[in-house]
């Protein structure tokens, strides 16, 4: 009896133990998330080591990731938009085509593929720093100078690439629609002007949709950047850079992943 | 400068809990009063580090009390806990430049974080501290093209710039460089005139046998706590 009694406990350490380390992350990245948006409603936390920390990463997110998106964009636009067009008048279904490019593109596409861009761009650079930081002792001399690393590096990052993947999101749908139409009108599939093309996959949008696309680029900017420095800043000395990228590149994915699923579902 | 004329570091009966780390759970008690400049002589680098970790409040305490400027770091919140350090000016041994920042950056940081000074007095200070320690000027270049004596120099007006209430000095000059210790000790003596109290951490005492007399604590930092040593003035 006592055998099974102890057999017993085993499993519920092991399960007890399992699902701790499964959700800590994760807990971790809700518990982060509200400590960024707590310490940035109060005025005190934008000093001016913070206030420089953010205006930095705010141009290596959205400058550094200008081009990228542009490139991806066009490509998208002349893979996707083009193509849509193309087919659905083919097929005789020309009506659907504003709908289908707000639904595909803009709500679906457009986050996950900013996302990635600002991932690999931004995201992974933000956690070689960080983790170099934890990993050579500096975070402890920052936190010895009373400087909190949160403050100093998590939050003005995360503000500052929730900022950048909106105002990238935003300028990637605008310019993949755009280079989709300048490709159909050159082919003469579409005659209408730019800005009838580009007014009808506006008002093919649900209400709905100009609060989940919205949501979908800030939080995927927001939790991104969140996982990435977090990643960074829980590194032990078993890690390197090595054990840290892929680990993070993991991460963010899977929280990409999670938000585009979650509002698609919750606010679709 | 805070107007605080208590004890600027005080601790009765604190035990860390550090076991694993180099700083054995001793009890450790010491006082130091502002202008007081204590001289601490221990080999190890680690342990030196934690101990001026644990004057900072960033090591826990399993029992006694520590308190820097009469406040207890154990019941501050964190926010005060962060204001506090950063009246502390520290020479670290280790892990104290960020690459990520230019050394002008790295210098100014904590007074751009704590203060609302204006910037250009920080750096105008900052620039004057320097010539005093002997660089040619405020350096903006990245902490790792800088030479060790550099550094070395660019640590010290880091810890005197603001004029901290308490400065943790790890091993901050070494014989070899006459000058640099002429204008640290000037640096100093002016601090501690102002109040600021010292504790200057050295491998070997032979570094500090100019300035002993000056000192109000000559202590060996061992495994087993603090100990005061032979012909303490």
């Amino acid at each position: 009896m006592s055998a099974i009694a102890a057999g017993g406990r085993d499993f519920l350490r092991w399960l007890g133990g399992a699902t701790r380390r499964q959700l800590r992350f994760t807990l971790m990245l809700v518990g982060a998330g509200w400590g960024v948006l707590k310490e940035a409603a109060r005025p005190n936390s934008w000093r001016r080591t913070v206030r420089l920390e953010f205006r930095e990463a705010l141009r290596q997110a959205t400058g550094g990731g200008l081009i990228s998106t542009l490139f991806v964009a066009a490509l998208t636009g002349f893979g996707i938009v083009a193509q849509a067009v193309y087919w659905l008048n083919i097929v005789g279904m020309a009506q659907t085509t504003d709908s289908l490019l707000a639904t595909v593109l803009v709500r679906e596409i457009a986050p996950v593929l900013v996302g990635v861009i600002l991932l690999g761009r931004t995201g992974m650079l933000g956690l070689t720093q960080t983790g170099m930081l934890t990993l050579g002792g500096q975070m402890r001399a920052l936190q010895s100078e009373g400087i909190d690393p949160f403050l100093m590096f998590v939050m003005p990052r995360t503000l500052a690439m929730t900022v950048s993947s909106f105002s990238l999101g935003i300028l990637f749908s605008a310019v993949s629609l755009s280079v989709g139409y300048i490709v159909c009108w050159v082919e003469s599939i579409e005659t209408m002007p730019i800005w009838t093309f580009l007014y009808d996959v506006v008002c093919a949008m649900d209400p709905i949709d100009y609060l989940g696309i919205p949501l979908k680029f800030l939080f995927s900017g927001f939790f991104v950047s969140l996982s990435c420095c977090l990643t960074g800043m829980d590194a032990t000395q078993d890690d390197s850079v090595a054990t840290l990228l892929p680990r993070g590149f993991a991460r963010g994915i899977l929280v990409l992943m999670i938000i585009n699923v979650a509002l698609t579902v919750g606010v679709a | 400068m805070s107007h605080y004329w208590g004890a600027t570091v005080e601790m009765a009966q604190a035990r860390p809990i550090s076991d694993d780390m180099g700083l054995l759970s001793v009890s450790y008690n010491f006082r130091l009063m502002p202008g007081d400049c204590a001289l601490i002589r221990s080999r190890d680098v680690q342990r030196t580090a934690l101990f001026a970790d644990l004057c900072s409040g960033m090591i826990p305490l399993r029992s006694g009390t520590l308190r820097c400027m009469g406040l207890e770091w154990s019941k501050l919140n964190e926010r005060r806990s962060w204001a506090l350090r950063g009246r502390i000016g520290r020479v670290a041994q280790s892990g104290s430049w960020i690459d990520l920042f230019d050394t002008h950056m790295n210098i100014l940081m904590p007074q751009l974080h704590h203060t609302r000074s204006p910037t250009d007095e920080l750096i105008a200070r900052a620039t004057q501290l320097s010539a005093n320690f002997g660089l040619p000027g405020l350096p903006v270049l990245p902490p790792s093209r800088l030479g060790a004596l550099d550094l070395r120099r660019a640590a010290l007006v880091r810890a005197f710039l603001g004029e901290p209430d308490l400065l943790l000095l790890e091993e901050p000059v070494g014989t070899d460089n006459p000058d640099l210790m002429s204008a640290f000790l000037a640096a100093l003596t002016r601090a501690r005139d102002a109040g600021t109290a010292v504790i200057w951490f050295a491998r070997d005492e032979v570094v500090w046998q100019p300035y002993r007399d000056q000192a109000t604590h000559c202590l060996r930092l061992l495994d087993e706590g603090l100990f005061p040593m032979r012909g303490t003035p």
